[in-house]
């Protein structure tokens, strides 16, 4: 299938992992995996621009391909090697709703959003290109039984999606990065994209 | 054993210690007896001193610094000059003076003194020396005023002192008993009696047992005994506002919007800081991050930059260890490595702070600090205050690890409340905590070693470059830095301890990093043993010598010598110590003699995944005579798993010019799954009196896990912190 | 704005700043200096409590958010007089050095038992993730297996 590209196009690579693979120079010992670039192709295609949300870090953090959430703006493996637990709410001695609250905190710069939790395994997308990230979120098998309009609500209504448009602050008190395309034109794409029949391009 | 006090008074031995008896302290005295501690530093060498760093505890000679206070309560308190964060130092004073004053140790009270009960401590709390340097001391306190309890109650009952019996308190007779405290009771003229006699060490009860700690159960209830939990009424709350780049200054700073903010009081422009304070710490917070400021910022400090400014070959140089003769430059036989250690946090829990009252012409500062005399004359010098007006009050400490030997942030927090008109109190951020420490400096070596035909080492040369540890510190005074020229901190551990490497230098070079640099547990000791067992092993290796044979081979035959041979050879079998790889495991063996007490690691590694984890350490410890010999073995356990953080996990770094990170977390610490399950310590008393026991033990840890993954992987890591690539 | 809840089975009103961090709340206004101040970020776990049995880091918990709900501190642990099955454990295996970590870690620690009755070394390693600068996690992990039988004790 013939790739056109509607007006102008933006071809970016986002890095999806920490730049530095683990050395002793690496300040801060941030434990990130190995470095991956994802393609992300920023259009007026309805499907380019849902993807590139998708594969935003303040999305990807939260879909890791492992037990350990992934972590600001560097994806960094979350810090005390954090783990999903059996439902993806953290262990029995801490869950994530030990330090993340429903909101974002100012104090303290941990993030929050009602039901703060990792995607199920099933829906990892750390790592995979944005066709076999649509192709697992389509799978009823791998999403959680969802029909394409449950999908849709789920991209253009839940707190912890939008959340990805008011991030707050780190730590550090300087404001997370948001995804490239705006919370009503991300809205948009997904619900055309899902009218036209959420069809999948090959790549 | 020799006890050179037995059984009797010793009275010439004595005769230096001046006591001092009054009343009572306050109004719930009874007695209050205090002690001048007072040795002349020039009746040792200043060398000798630095050595060791076994500083004189020492007032002015003619006050006392020491105090003992009975109450109607039939307790005793005792007014600790050291002040208690962790070591257990306050339970072995407890044991110390429960067994010379037969009293129960529940009856004893340990506090920090405040400098409005007569202490006059220079040197602080510091150097593991609390109960080094007070054992004597304390026991003459305590066996003197057994000996005035004694005569008052002998005096009260007519009933000869031989007749009496003192126990838990009590004083014994046929047919009744007598408290202290009623023995104590209106007397007014008191006499110091001119003899009095010590225990033998065979009559101790408490001193040798492992009693639980005297501060147990307030901390496992979350008693308010920190001196972040002190409060005062009409308290304000503070935070402050500092540079965040090396060398930075503040230029200019728009805090209109901040003043505004909900509960802020007063915004106070001190020099170089800037301190907001409000009705709660939460309000000040909030009303910080509301504050403009432009900096100055003179260079941008890179790590790249520092590594090149401090290394071997650079600063000031001094021999610290000369013995025969030194290498040949061109020598082919000579083998020579090198090795690194970052910067180091201290990352104390509790962070600083301090609560402080500027009042009438006096102040009142509540905190947590190991400087309470320095603390108390800068405050005083700060508000143009005479030192006596100015109280304060040593609380808990939630760890010490060394930062709180400079504790200059108790002036401004004085500063603030004096300005307001207000009591304040003020903490730290966790971020103000990592990017002002006073940092473990980061250290380079060179090592170089040449064996001899026989199989032993003939030359063994470690030239170490180093920030400030002691020097431009408050516990060195400017002139005996200037004197010794060497800084007495960073070369702890630097020398060569093998008597029988008939050549051995140690060479230092010292330069004072851009950001303050001082103690951190153990000062030099942790990089300057990990460097020079690190290449013992390595030499072993590469000649195939038993690595313990080759230390053995390597120490002389005196006293000194053979104590550290002993703690090797018992390290070796208690460990089953193991030269070859057993499977995914491997044991590093390393030893250390450090303010005279030597100790042994084996380290047992494992490497699974690619992931190296400390599953077992075997630890030696000759400490002499452990008062508490639980307590010394929790020295030990935190000593090596501090000393596993140092040495897997921690480094601080710079970042856009910033010391970086600033935060637990990003800041890699040992955790509970990177403590070892077993740790399998064993003490060797070594000589009869009390050694230095919080910080020896860290001396081995590092290359003894460098010598583990050198035998796991087969590579040499000789950067801190080791990590495979 | 006022906000009430129950701390240590007591009713309490306060009258604040619905963002401030529960932690503050319970120091400076509630007075209880149990909960230990570390990082004010989450990391250390110095200020872990109980809110509705389940361990929380106060100085990331908003008290608006507690609004109606139960918390419990390290005073309010044990159920009266006697300590806590954790606080005995802890003091049997002598754990405290500076003590100030202490009481998160206990908290912790309850939280978590309350959950896996019969912890595994491993289960220790991935559960407790609080910070300890004095390294006394070699007796912590006796004290975790130690108190897990003594609270199997109390059950029986």
């Amino acid at each position: 299938m013939k790739h056109t590209i509607i007006g102008f196009a933006i071809l970016a690579l986002i890095l999806t992992m920490s730049q530095a693979v683990q050395s002793s120079n690496n300040i801060g010992q941030n434990k990130a995996r190995n470095k991956e670039e994802v393609e992300v192709i920023i259009s007026d295609k309805p499907f380019d621009k849902m993807m590139a949300v998708l594969l935003h870090k303040r999305c990807v953090n939260c879909h890791p391909d492992g037990d350990i959430p992934l972590q600001g703006e560097d994806s960094h493996l979350h810090h005390f090697d954090i783990e999903r637990g059996p439902n993806d709410h953290g262990l029995a001695g801490y869950t994530c709703e030990t330090c993340h609250s429903t909101e974002n905190n100012i104090f303290s710069g941990v993030p929050g959003a009602p039901h703060w939790a990792l995607a199920p395994r099933s829906m990892a997308w750390e790592g995979k290109s944005r066709v076999e990230i649509a192709q697992q979120m389509m799978d009823p098998a791998r999403n959680g039984g969802r029909s394409p309009k449950e999908i849709e609500k789920h991209l253009t209504e839940h707190e912890l999606v939008l959340w990805a448009w008011d991030p707050g602050v780190d730590a550090e008190g300087i404001e997370r990065e948001k995804p490239p395309v705006s919370k009503e034109d991300f809205i948009e794409a997904v619900k055309q994209w899902i009218a036209d029949g959420a069809i999948i391009p090959d790549k | 054993m020799s006890n050179n006090m037995n059984g009797t008074n010793k009275g010439k031995r004595l005769s230096r210690r001046k006591f001092i008896v009054r009343g009572g302290l306050g109004s719930i005295g009874l007695l209050a007896l205090g002690s001048c501690v007072f040795i002349n530093p020039l009746r040792r060498s200043a060398y000798g001193i630095s050595e060791s760093l076994v500083l004189p505890y020492s007032g002015k000679g003619t006050e006392a610094n020491l105090w003992f206070e009975f109450t109607t309560e039939n307790t005793l308190i005792f007014h600790s000059p050291k002040v208690e964060m962790g070591q257990g130092i306050f339970t072995g004073y407890a044991q110390i003076i429960a067994d010379e004053l037969d009293i129960h140790i529940d009856q004893i009270i340990v506090q920090a003194a405040a400098t409005n009960t007569g202490i006059l401590d220079r040197f602080t709390t510091g150097g593991s020396l609390s109960i080094a340097q007070l054992y004597k001391p304390l026991r003459e306190m305590a066996a003197m005023m057994r000996q005035m309890i004694l005569n008052e109650a002998a005096n009260k009952l007519n009933i000869g002192k031989n007749a009496l019996i003192l126990r838990n308190g009590m004083i014994e007779y046929t047919g009744g008993a007598l408290s202290y405290a009623k023995a104590l009771e209106g007397v007014k003229d008191w006499k110091l009696p001119k003899k009095f006699d010590l225990k033998s060490n065979s009559e101790f009860k408490h001193i040798g047992k492992p009693i639980a700690r005297v501060d147990l159960e307030d901390k496992i209830v979350g008693a308010p005994i920190f001196g972040t939990d002190a409060e005062m009424e009409n308290m304000l709350h503070a935070t402050i506002l500092r540079p965040e780049h090396i060398g930075s200054k503040m230029r200019e700073v728009n805090y209109s919007e901040a003043e505004k903010m909900p509960g802020v009081v007063r915004v106070v422009e001190g020099d170089g800081w800037l301190g907001i304070v409000a009705e709660t710490f939460s309000e000040a917070l909030a009303a910080r991050r509301k504050v403009n400021v432009s900096w100055d910022i003179p260079k941008i400090w890179t790590e790249k930059d520092l590594r090149a400014y401090l290394k071997v070959g650079e600063g000031k140089r001094m021999v610290t260890q000369k013995e025969g003769s030194a290498l040949e430059k061109e020598d082919e036989a000579c083998i020579s490595m090198e090795f690194s250690s970052p910067i180091g946090a201290h990352a104390q829990m509790e962070p600083n702070g301090a609560v402080a009252k500027v009042e009438n012409g006096k102040a009142i500062i509540i905190m947590s600090t190991q400087s309470i005399g320095a603390t108390q004359k800068s405050v005083a010098k700060a508000l143009g205050f005479k030192t006596k007006d100015v109280n304060v009050v040593a609380k808990y400490l939630g760890g010490g690890f060394g930062r709180r030997l400079d504790t200059s942030h108790a002036v401004e927090v004085a500063l603030m409340a004096r300005e307001v008109g207000r009591p304040i109190k003020y903490s730290f951020t966790r971020k103000e905590e990592f990017q002002n420490d006073m940092f473990r400096p980061p250290t380079h070596h060179i090592v170089k070693g040449k064996m001899a035909p026989n199989g032993r080492l003939s030359h063994l040369e470690h030239h170490y470059a180093s920030g400030d540890v002691a020097i431009n510190s408050l516990l060195m005074p400017p002139a005996m830095s200037k004197m010794l020229g060497t800084d007495v901190g960073a070369m702890r551990g630097a020398n060569v301890m093998y008597g029988n490497i008939k050549n051995r230098r140690a060479v230092q070079w010292h330069k004072t990093l851009p950001f303050a640099t001082s103690f951190w547990r153990s000062l030099g000791l942790l990089a300057n043993t990990f460097a020079i067992e690190s290449f013992i092993d390595e030499m072993a290796l590469n000649h195939q010598i038993d690595p313990i044979q080759l230390r053995l081979d390597s120490l002389a035959e005196d006293e000194t010598q053979t104590r550290i041979k002993k703690v090797i050879q018992l390290a070796a079998e208690k460990s089953q110590y193991q030269n070859e790889l057993q499977g995914n495991r491997a044991m590093g063996f390393a030893a250390s003699i450090d303010v005279g007490a030597p100790c042994a690691h084996v380290a047992e590694v494992s490497l699974i995944n690619n992931v190296l984890k400390v599953e077992k350490v075997t630890c030696v410890f000759d400490c002499g005579l452990a008062v508490n010999p639980d307590q010394v073995k929790a020295q030990c356990e935190g000593s090596i798993i501090m000393g596993i953080s140092a040495a897997m996990h921690e480094k601080m770094g710079i970042k856009d010019g910033r010391l970086y990170p600033i935060n637990y977390g990003t800041y890699d610490m040992a955790l509970m799954k990177h403590s070892p399950k077993e740790i399998d310590v064993h003490l060797i008393q070594g000589v009869d009196d009390p050694l230095p026991v919080g910080e020896p033990p860290l001396g081995p840890i590092a290359a003894a896990i460098g010598n583990a993954i050198r035998r796991l992987t087969g590579k040499r890591l000789t950067d801190l912190p080791m990590k495979l690539a | 704005m006022k906000i009430s809840f129950k701390i240590n089975k007591e009713e309490r009103l306060v009258d604040v700043d619905g963002n401030t961090p529960l932690l503050w709340v319970i120091r400076d206004i509630l007075h209880l200096k149990g909960t230990k101040f570390g990082c004010g970020k989450a990391a250390c776990g110095a200020c872990t409590i109980h809110v509705d049995g389940k361990a929380v880091r106060s100085c990331s918990m908003p008290i608006k958010m507690v609004a109606e709900k139960k918390i419990t501190t390290i005073e309010g642990l044990s159920d009266g007089k006697l300590l806590h099955p954790v606080q005995e454990a802890w003091k049997k295996e002598v754990v405290p050095q500076c003590g100030y970590c202490q009481p998160g870690f206990i908290m912790a620690t309850a939280a978590m038992l309350d959950k896996i009755p019969n912890p595994t070394d491993e289960d220790i390693d991935q559960n407790i993730i609080n910070v300890c600068r004095c390294g006394t996690y070699y007796r912590m992990r006796k004290a975790i297996h130690l108190a897990a039988s003594l609270m199997d004790k109390d059950e029986q």
